[in-house]
């Protein structure tokens, strides 16, 4: 089931492609930043808050109308309350993107996330679809994202397992013009669930990053 | 009596050969006088030879036919039993041709042994330069080849009619041929001016003197190199539109105004029940300056980059165009061209 949706996803987004009506052009990205993630999980019976930073990095290669990001991130969250323990985090994802508008970009791609604490460690895989709206606010130097993504199938380590996630992302990026120089101010938060309401996470970021290169 | 008959009636015979040429076409009495060389009539031969040789002037003989004549008539004078004449008839040929090869076939080797044995005293060389050369840029120079007839020293040297010595072009030996160049300049290394000059080759002897000195006059001017043209700066049409025309900025200000409220919004439709992050409001913030320049900037004209970056492009790769011409130009102005016209070889003095 999910692999048929992931292979509906990608012929959807290559078929987007032309929409751009351009021609194949090969560019390349690199984009590292910096992001404060707040954690919170709720679960019946009590709560947990860590909060701490992570380092973000971001490589792109983008050959007309497709476009893949590998992205990674680590860091250690501490704890906000008494009952939680301190943990590392990283996440990890890989998008395949189409532009399918001038202003409207979909990407698909697994996602993964662990939460690493003394004696156990909970890893969540998600395939995620995301709709990734831009529009620019001066031409050519500033312009304004917004983007949703929902996860149309996910896994947990954890006991009773998965039973969704999703998520959203706002931000701003700055260009200097004629610079392949850019920079991103960003704020993005998701939620993921288990089954039958056994635990639900929240996670909060604000990042910010430095890129180079052309997209 | 009988004896003395007959020499009067050779007299009167040799006389009558001597009007009945002297009437005749050198070209056409060498001719006949080749005739009655195969005809073994070596007395009409030489009258005849001789008397085309002898004509002064602007019906005189051309130097092919002068060479023609010279080997029959020393031939002949051979078989005349006068061996020192048919030498020096072969040394004058050879002086006025040092690449002239008897031919075997046509002549017994008694001939071409007294031949070749002139051949290895005689001290000549011809001179052969193209009719018209151009030299400048420091790429080309006026090539000059030499053929002699026997092993032996030359000088070679560009003269001012005068005598004066330009330049020095060669000092040496020279065997069978030997091509050697010179680049237009003067001793001191210059560009020689406009003007008529002459490219003197002298054969030396034994004692180091010269014995036989040719000559090809120069003609030689200055010319300048044509400049390039400059490239047509670009077409207009060729630029793109670098602006459009601006809005009321309400656009950008919407895009701030919706950033705000979607940082601000986004914790409540996807994780809502959660506290919300108070770090969002330095991106809600950002979303804020955002709109407020937005609104100011989208009011003006709005620069389209990617058009500016393009005319940028075309503009320097003109300009890179017309600075590689003002380069060539450059040189070319200051780049002295020289343009050699040879006149036909001077043997200078009697041949």
């Amino acid at each position: 089931m999910s692999r048929r949706a992931l292979g509906l996803l990608l012929a959807a987004l290559l078929r987007a492609g032309p929409a751009a009506a351009q021609l194949p052009q090969f560019l390349g990205s690199v984009d590292l930043g910096i992001a404060r993630q707040h954690f919170q999980s709720a679960y019946p019976g009590g709560a947990e808050s860590l909060a701490g930073a992570l380092m973000y990095g971001q490589v792109g290669i983008s050959v007309n109308p497709v476009a893949v990001d590998v992205s990674y991130a680590q860091g250690r969250l501490a704890s906000s309350t008494a009952s939680a323990a301190a943990r590392s985090v990283v996440e990890a994802s890989v998008m395949v993107s189409g532009r399918v508008t001038p202003w409207l970009l979909l990407k698909a791609g697994p996602h993964l996330r662990a939460y690493s604490a003394p004696g156990s460690t909970e890893r969540w895989a998600m395939w995620e679809l995301h709709a990734h709206a831009d529009e620019p606010v001066i031409t050519g130097v500033l312009a304004a994202y917004l983007e949703g993504w929902v996860a149309f199938t996910s896994s947990a380590n954890v006991d009773p397992g998965a039973s969704g996630a999703r998520g959203g992302e706002a931000g701003v990026t700055m260009r200097i013009p004629g610079s392949l120089f850019w920079a991103r101010l960003g704020y993005a938060v998701d939620r993921s669930s288990l089954k039958g309401g056994a635990r639900t996470e929240a996670l909060q970021s604000v990042l910010v990053s430095i890129g180079l290169g052309g997209r | 009596m009988r004896p003395a008959r007959l020499a009067a009636a050779a007299a009167v015979l040799a006389l009558a050969l001597a009007g009945a040429a002297r009437a005749q076409n050198p070209a056409a009495q060498v001719t006949h006088g080749i005739t009655a060389y195969q005809n073994l009539d070596y007395d009409s031969a030489a009258v005849l030879l001789r008397a085309a040789l002898a004509v002064p002037g602007p019906t005189a003989l051309t130097d092919s036919d002068r060479v023609r004549a010279l080997v029959y008539l020393g031939a002949t004078e051979l078989y005349r039993d006068r061996r020192d004449t048919a030498a020096a008839l072969f040394g004058r040929l050879l002086r006025i041709d040092p690449r002239y090869h008897i031919d075997q076939l046509v002549f017994p080797p008694e001939v071409s042994g007294l031949f070749q044995q002139v051949r290895l005293i005689t001290r000549a060389v011809a001179v052969v330069v193209p009719a018209d050369t151009e030299i400048g840029g420091g790429r080309d120079v006026l090539s000059i080849r030499m053929y002699a007839a026997t092993f032996h020293p030359i000088d070679v040297a560009v003269l001012r009619p005068g005598g004066a010595r330009v330049r020095s072009v060669y000092e040496g030996n020279v065997g069978d041929s030997l091509q050697v160049t010179w680049d237009g300049r003067a001793t001191d290394g210059s560009p020689v001016d406009s003007g008529r000059y002459l490219l003197q080759a002298d054969s030396r002897g034994a004692d180091g003197h010269v014995v036989r000195s040719v000559a090809i006059p120069l003609t030689i001017s200055r010319v300048k190199r044509d400049t390039l043209p400059l490239p047509a700066p670009p077409a207009a049409s060729l630029f793109k539109p670098e602006h459009r025309p601006g809005g009321n900025g309400v656009r950008g200000a919407v895009a701030g105004a919706a950033g705000v409220i979607a940082v601000l919004a986004l914790p409540s439709l996807v994780a809502g029940g959660f506290h919300p992050s108070t770090d969002r409001l330095l991106v809600a913030a950002g979303f804020g300056v955002a709109g407020v320049l937005g609104f100011h900037a989208q009011r003006g004209p709005q620069p389209i980059f990617e058009n500016i970056a393009a005319n940028r492009t075309l503009r320097l790769t003109w300009q890179h165009q017309v600075d590689s011409v003002h380069a060539q130009n450059v040189a070319r102005r200051s780049e002295v061209r020289l343009k050699v016209h040879a006149g036909p070889l001077q043997i200078l003095g009697t041949p």
